[in-house]
């Protein structure tokens, strides 16, 4: 019996289980996920993963397939018929392929994970059953966490039985946000501040033999707060500390700066100095908002609030009830360049609305 | 038509009582069809001279549902009762629950669901929403409890008493209690006890059925007590009790009882 109730207040950062697994394993291109139950879990993934990946200017195909459970499978058992997809995808020869779960698949008590360790090629199970009480975040946690199992154990190559120390991993990148890029732009202009370089995008776009990399980096660098859970298992299973999130706000993004370095052994200074230098450039190029009357719409996140003081103060804001509202984007912008890309947003708002 | 539903802890003796009412009302003359809803499938056995019938969830595992008939799945017994048994998939796999919904749909679509008396003999206990199919959708609105005077047996039929009194409150339902009948184990003071039992969640014991070697016998020569011992006292017994099924109309909504009371119940009855 599942304790983990399910959360009250749903929001764009709930959602189902199984879509948040997917978001990880779809990630791995050579890859194919089977998600075992009916059609229409395979079917509502499917086009929400095609749309945003269309939203991304990219023409891929999701390599996602349904075991297409029936009713006649409910009363038998699904075990059969899973055993089925796994032959006809195994017989494609991908990578690795991925079996997730589905509440009804829970329900009736199919032992997925055991038709998966019988199936006789390799195959990495993720319990996926919604009704469990998981949401979005709970699938993309356990999907990162059976994923990173795949680089075990590592193999024997001699250049890598070393650490790479200037490099990091990303691990947790959103797939789904719209700035996927930009954002991993931002954090890659951060890190080569000091020098260091991307070992892994855990999991973008990556090959299920890229993620034998995952063990070789100094840092992983979190998404987000959220996968402390997943910086904790990687921490535990290679030995490598883990940054909680992507850099946010003024002070977010210099701290994220220290920090990658303290963990990385190398001097943070000339990095600060750099973005410092490189914040004041940016703020100077609005300085006509100064004055401006102002409040902020601050969408899910209240703890956003002290970044944005910060950043409005340095403008010279004037914070006020009866202010234009100013839309704070979600997910908080990752960075410098993601506070630029905000002002420009709040540049257009106040001038339609004095317009 | 009548459509009545046995219930009852497993082993207490439903598929028995089921067998031997449906022969006896079947020598009244009445058309008969029962429904056997475990998947255990022995329910018609009795019936049928001893023969495990065909599933119908065997014959949609290996044809689907598509193109079944009537004749794959439904079998003529002692003087003309009509036997289906729902199957269910093996053991420790799928839902046996759901199949026991589709093998209705499947009845339904075929029009198997008609005659005199339905009877429908239901796995031990309202384990979860399939076995109470039967008393769902307006196919059995009346429920009987078999029971012996065992803490868990009552247990068990007290238990189908809380499904029948939640279904009660739905508009459109209208299972309701039909009665207790009482499947001795030569326990001291059962009867006594179950007509209390029976008494204090708002029904009645409608029949006391003593516990007779002639019942083991029957079953050994594969045949019900009606066809192998017509003339026995139990047979009379069942006769007595299919008398009271063909023509009961009280019904009532159960008024379970809490496990205390329960637990307390039995020891005034030691």
């Amino acid at each position: 019996m599942s304790l983990n109730p399910l959360p009250l207040i749903t929001s764009r950062t709930g959602g189902c289980t199984l879509t948040g697994a997917l978001a990880v394993t779809t990630g791995i291109k050579d890859s194919v996920t089977i998600i075992h139950g009916p059609p229409g879990c395979a079917h509502h993934n499917f086009s929400l993963l095609h749309a945003t990946i269309l939203d991304n200017d990219c023409m891929v195909i999701p390599n996602v397939m349904s075991s297409g459970m029936s009713e006649h499978d409910v009363i038998f058992g699904g075990e059969e018929v899973l055993m089925k997809v796994i032959n006809e995808v195994a017989s494609q020869d991908p990578g690795i392929i991925f079996v997730l779960s589905t509440c009804i698949t829970e329900t009736i008590g199919d032992d997925v994970l055991a038709v998966t360790q019988n199936a006789g090629v390799p195959v990495c199970m993720v319990p996926t059953g919604g009704f469990l009480g998981g949401d979005f975040e709970m699938g993309f946690s356990r999907a990162l966490i059976a994923v990173s199992n795949l680089a075990l154990p590592a193999p024997m190559i001699c250049e890598h039985d070393q650490k790479i120390s200037n490099s990091v991993n990303l691990i947790g990148e959103k797939n789904l946000e719209y700035e996927v890029k930009q954002n991993f732009l931002e954090v890659k202009r951060l890190v080569s501040l000091l020098n260091l370089s991307i070992n892994l995008r855990f999991a973008h776009d990556i090959t299920r033999s890229d993620i034998y990399r995952l063990p070789f980096a100094s840092v992983n660098i979190m998404r987000e707060p959220a996968l402390s859970g997943v910086g904790d298992h990687l921490k535990s299973t290679f030995g490598i500390p883990y940054i909680s999130s992507f850099p946010l706000g003024i002070s977010g993004t210099l701290s994220f700066i220290r920090n990658v370095a303290v963990l990385s052994g190398f001097p943070p200074d000339e990095a600060l100095d750099i973005e410092i230098e490189h914040h004041e450039e940016i703020f100077q190029g609005f300085s006509d908002l100064r004055g401006a009357r102002v409040r902020f719409n601050i969408p899910v996140e209240k703890q956003e609030y002290p970044r944005i003081k910060e950043i409005s103060e340095v403008i010279g804001f004037r914070e006020s009830p009866e202010g234009i509202v100013l839309p704070v984007p979600y997910p908080f912008p990752v960075g410098t360049s993601g506070m630029k890309r905000m002002l420009h947003l709040w540049r257009r708002t106040l001038t339609c609305r004095a317009a | 038509m009548k459509q009545i539903a046995l219930y009852g802890k497993g082993g207490i003796g439903k598929s028995t009582t089921s067998a031997n009412l449906s022969a006896a009302l079947a020598e009244k003359g009445l058309d008969i069809l029962q429904i056997g809803c475990d998947p255990k499938r022995d329910s018609t056995r009795m019936l049928m001279q001893g023969r495990f019938i065909p599933t119908v969830m065997d014959h949609v595992r290996k044809e689907g549902d598509a193109d079944v008939r009537l004749e794959d799945i439904m079998f003529t017994g002692y003087r003309g009762v009509r036997c289906v048994e729902a199957g269910g998939p093996e053991p420790g796999v799928g839902c046996a629950g759901r199949g026991i919904i589709a093998t209705f749909q499947i009845l339904e679509r075929l029009g198997a669901l008609k005659g005199d008396i339905i009877v429908y003999d239901v796995l031990g206990d309202v384990v979860c929403g399939g076995f109470a199919m039967p008393m769902r959708e307006g196919y059995a609105q009346e429920v009987y409890l078999v029971t012996s005077g065992e803490l868990m047996s009552l247990y068990a039929a007290n238990n189908i008493c809380k499904a029948i009194k939640r279904l009660s409150l739905r508009a459109k339902n209208r299972c309701r209690l039909a009665g207790v009948i009482c499947n001795s184990k030569n326990m001291e003071n059962e009867e006594e006890l179950v007509l209390e039992f029976s008494r204090r969640i708002n029904s009645r014991l409608v029949h006391f059925i003593p516990r007779d070697r002639t019942v083991q016998l029957a079953e050994l020569h594969k045949k019900t007590v009606i066809e192998y011992a017509p003339d026995s006292s139990q047979a009379g017994v069942y006769r007595s009790l299919a008398g009271i099924v063909a023509t009961n109309e009280q019904f009532t909504i159960p008024t379970p009882l809490d496990t205390d009371e329960l637990e307390s119940l039995a020891f005034d009855y030691i």
